[in-house]
């Protein structure tokens, strides 16, 4: 059955730098704002762009992802021929291996992708948090007749040598491309988003599997081989909210503009909705004392304290006379009366118990940082854990 | 395999529900913040393992069918069996549109029954809110080897053309009053288990003599000739028939403890997600003892109020004791108490509407006000 265009989302990395809130899950599965998950916005993105097949390349403890994307019913990707499949690592008549780089990873999975013969594969990874149309983007590829188009944003130039950094022309065609310069000629990061005209990108995938020295990764070598060999690359220009969320510092940010209305994640808006697993639980309920301001909260939820500033995910309980301030809270936490959460990103499931002190309020210090506790854990009453400090599933405080 | 098969009795006219059922089946009112009545009926069934359940429809059932679909939302979308839903077949009176009785109902699906794998029947009401241990009521339908078993709230709460059943000290029916002016016995939830074998021959019977009504055909004048129990329910259950009725039981789910037993985790209410972001309220916004769901965004003054999703509550406006539906909005600094507002009702800004306790005021779906 042939297909225009394949999505393939990478989300088989550890995410160490999540550290706990990743110790059992890939954090594609990881909450975020307070309804979805963050692989709800790739996946999302892919079926309101009109791409109906989708490979989600997993390694890193999978379990949790498969189980939570399904059958992909959620976001319209069950459908009969196409559909959303997992990808993991698999064993031929010659051996297998893990995933040695994000073009291996691919490359192992070149079956899949020829079962659709697709003229276009879109690249995607499952960490970031935007919404954006990649029609337009296969379009401006199909019409620029490039070989890659790779996804760009401006972004401030005292940042720009955190990033692959794309120079271009008038066109937008691509001249260089430098990963994390120290003197960037050019404020145009790429995103991490390609999209590649199948049949090359193949060619390059195979070419670069025979070379032992190559990592094996996009970006630092398909793209830069594409380049040298003079193959026509386009720069898509991206406008529009976009943010990795791949450290704890991040993933908290991301989640307070949430609540900012100028910082462009506008999730009420409906225009371009984002897609989740249903959760059975009735609605919101918000007690006679509780006090909340300039919060997010979700079904199943039972305030009865006071919330501020927080993104609450479903089903999360907080007591009479608890506070919960600047915070995350992952599906089913439990904060008991008396408690008060500060600053902290706290874990599914996590219970905390009566009169605890999490995480302390925002200080010009080097000490200062988010508090996290990771999921499952349960805090006993009374317990204090200061600023930057991070719990385990068994609640022991563990080194960043 | 033995199991049960569910039948929703969804195509009651309510008149006294009024503008709330204009446009609607009474089985399609939104109750809750989340659902409409018949979620509750069929996630009792499916709660209780039923794998396959019929819901007859009749009148305005468009808005019923776009929210029940394919029962996906209850994994009733099955190859085999599942959700199916019973539009009017031929019904046996062509001078009206309705069915006259539920016997007349079951007899246009008599084929449906008959094909049925199941052992048992559950007959339920589409607008009946409550959340039924269901299997446990199978089980004990079985275990006391009654024809047919009925249950009935432990209460005898006024309900208009209600039924109520009177018992004797073994829990077998020994009368059943209908439509009485005060209520005697316990007041009957229109909820029945009946054998699948036993169903069709009363089908049968009913049918080859014209007879229509599961009350007045088959319970009331074999109360003796067959063995009718009742099964005794102590908790939440709303057979909403008016406005007030209506606004009463919503207002009684800001009750944690109605709510906990309504919504509890063992037995959970699916219904179809509006697929609505988180709920958030923006500085300057305050809500209290309310209920809201996904996607509403407040920046006034919220109390004692349910809000469905996607409701915008501007700077400045007040809304108290009032219940909003989908994508209500009510504009800067205006004012609404007492109200049921349809979906999308618009309050433009400034405006004042309020209603009293014992007269709350319904607003019609996409009124500008």
């Amino acid at each position: 059955m042939k297909k225009e265009c394949v999505a393939m989302l990478l989300a088989g990395g550890q995410g160490s730098r999540l550290y706990v809130l990743t110790g059992s899950v890939a954090k594609p599965a990881v909450s975020f704002g307070g309804k979805y998950r963050i692989i709800d916005f790739p996946l999302s993105n892919c079926t309101n762009s009109g791409i109906d097949t989708v490979g989600v390349l997993t390694q890193y403890r999978p379990l949790e992802l498969n189980s939570y994307i399904g059958s992909g019913q959620a976001w319209d990707l069950d459908a009969s021929t196409g559909g959303v499949h997992i990808l993991p690592p698999d064993m031929g008549s010659a051996g297998g291996s893990w995933y040695k780089g994000t073009a291996n990873a691919i490359y192992q999975n070149i079956g899949f992708i020829d079962m659709y013969d697709p003229d276009y594969v879109v690249i995607l990874s499952g960490d970031h948090i935007y919404k954006m149309d990649y029609a337009k983007m296969v379009e401006a590829h199909k019409k620029a007749g490039a070989a890659c188009t790779i996804s760009v944003m401006e972004v401030p130039w005292a940042d720009a040598s955190r990033f692959g950094i794309m120079s271009v022309d008038g066109n937008m065609n691509i001249t260089e491309f430098a990963e994390k310069p120290k003197e960037p000629k050019s404020n145009l990061a790429s995103m991490g988003i390609y999209v590649f005209s199948w049949q090359a990108l193949r060619k390059y995938l195979t070419e670069d599997e025979q070379d032992p020295n190559s990592e094996n990764d996009f970006g630092k070598n398909i793209i830069p081989n594409m380049l040298k060999a003079g193959e026509k690359m386009l720069a898509y220009r991206f406008e529009g909210y976009w943010k990795d969320v791949g450290t704890l510092e991040s993933l908290w940010d991301a989640n307070m503009d949430m609540l900012t209305p100028d910082s462009g994640l506008d999730l009420l808006d409906d225009s371009w909705t984002i897609y989740a697993q249903t959760v059975a639980a009735p609605a919101a309920f918000l007690g006679p004392d509780s006090e909340v301001a300039n919060s997010a909260f979700n079904r199943g939820d039972i305030i009865e304290g006071d919330v501020e500033n927080s993104v609450l995910s479903q089903n999360v309980t907080i007591k009479k006379g608890a506070k919960v301030s600047h915070s995350v809270l992952f599906p089913g936490v439990t904060i008991e009366e008396g408690a008060v959460v500060n600053y902290s990103i706290v874990g599914e499931g996590c219970a905390i118990g009566k009169d605890c002190k999490i995480g302390e309020p925002r200080e010009e210090r080097s000490d200062w940082g988010i508090t996290v506790l990771g999921p499952g854990c349960k805090v006993e009453d009374g317990r204090v854990i200061k600023a930057k400090r991070m719990l385990d599933s068994e609640g022991k405080e563990v080194e960043r | 395999m033995s199991g049960i098969h569910g039948i929703v009795f969804a195509y009651q006219k309510r008149t006294n529900l009024q503008e709330l059922v204009s446009v609607r089946a009474s089985a399609s009112v939104p109750f809750g913040g989340r659902y409409r009545a018949i979620d509750f009926a069929i996630s009792n069934l499916v709660n209780a393992g039923a794998k396959d359940v019929g819901v007859l429809v009749q009148g305005k059932y468009q808005s019923l069918l776009d929210h029940i679909g394919t029962g996906k939302d209850y994994d009733l979308s099955k190859k085999r069996g599942g959700l199916r839903i019973l539009p009017p077949f031929s019904v046996q009176n062509d001078m009206t549109d309705t069915y006259r009785g539920k016997m007349e109902a079951l007899g246009s699906i008599r084929s449906y029954i008959a094909d049925s794998r199941a052992d048992h029947f559950v007959l339920l009401d589409g607008d009946l809110v409550t959340n039924l241990p269901l299997k446990a009521v199978v089980q004990s339908h079985i275990d006391s080897g009654a024809d047919i078993t009925v249950v009935c709230g432990d209460d005898s709460f006024y309900v208009d053309r209600g039924t109520y059943y009177q018992t004797d000290e073994h829990g077998r029916v020994t009368d059943i009053l209908f439509n009485v002016h005060t209520p005697k016995g316990r007041r009957g939830l229109e909820v029945f288990v009946i054998a699948k074998k036993l169903l069709l021959e009363l089908i049968d019977d009913c049918v080859s003599h014209d007879k229509y009504s599961l009350r007045k055909d088959v319970l009331q004048p074999r109360k003796d000739s067959l063995v009718i129990k009742t099964y005794i329910w102590r908790g939440f259950a709303a057979q909403v028939r008016s406005v007030k009725e209506y606004f009463d039981r919503s207002m009684q789910l800001l009750n944690p403890e109605i709510s906990g037993e309504l919504f509890t985790k063992e037995r959970p209410i699916r219904a179809k997600s509006a697929d609505k972001s988180s709920a958030f309220i923006a500085p300057g916004g305050s809500v209290h003892n309310s209920i809201i769901a996904d996607g509403c965004k407040i920046e006034g003054i919220v109390e004692n109020s349910i809000l469905f999703p996607g409701v915008t509550v501007e700077k400045g406006a007040v809304v108290r004791s009032s219940v909003l539906f989908k994508e209500t909005f009510i504009g800067e600094k205006s004012e609404a108490a007492f109200i049921i507002a349809d979906k999308r009702v618009e309050l433009s800004p400034g405006s004042t509407i309020i209603g009293s306790v014992n007269y709350p005021i319904v607003i019609a779906k996409e009124s500008k006000v």
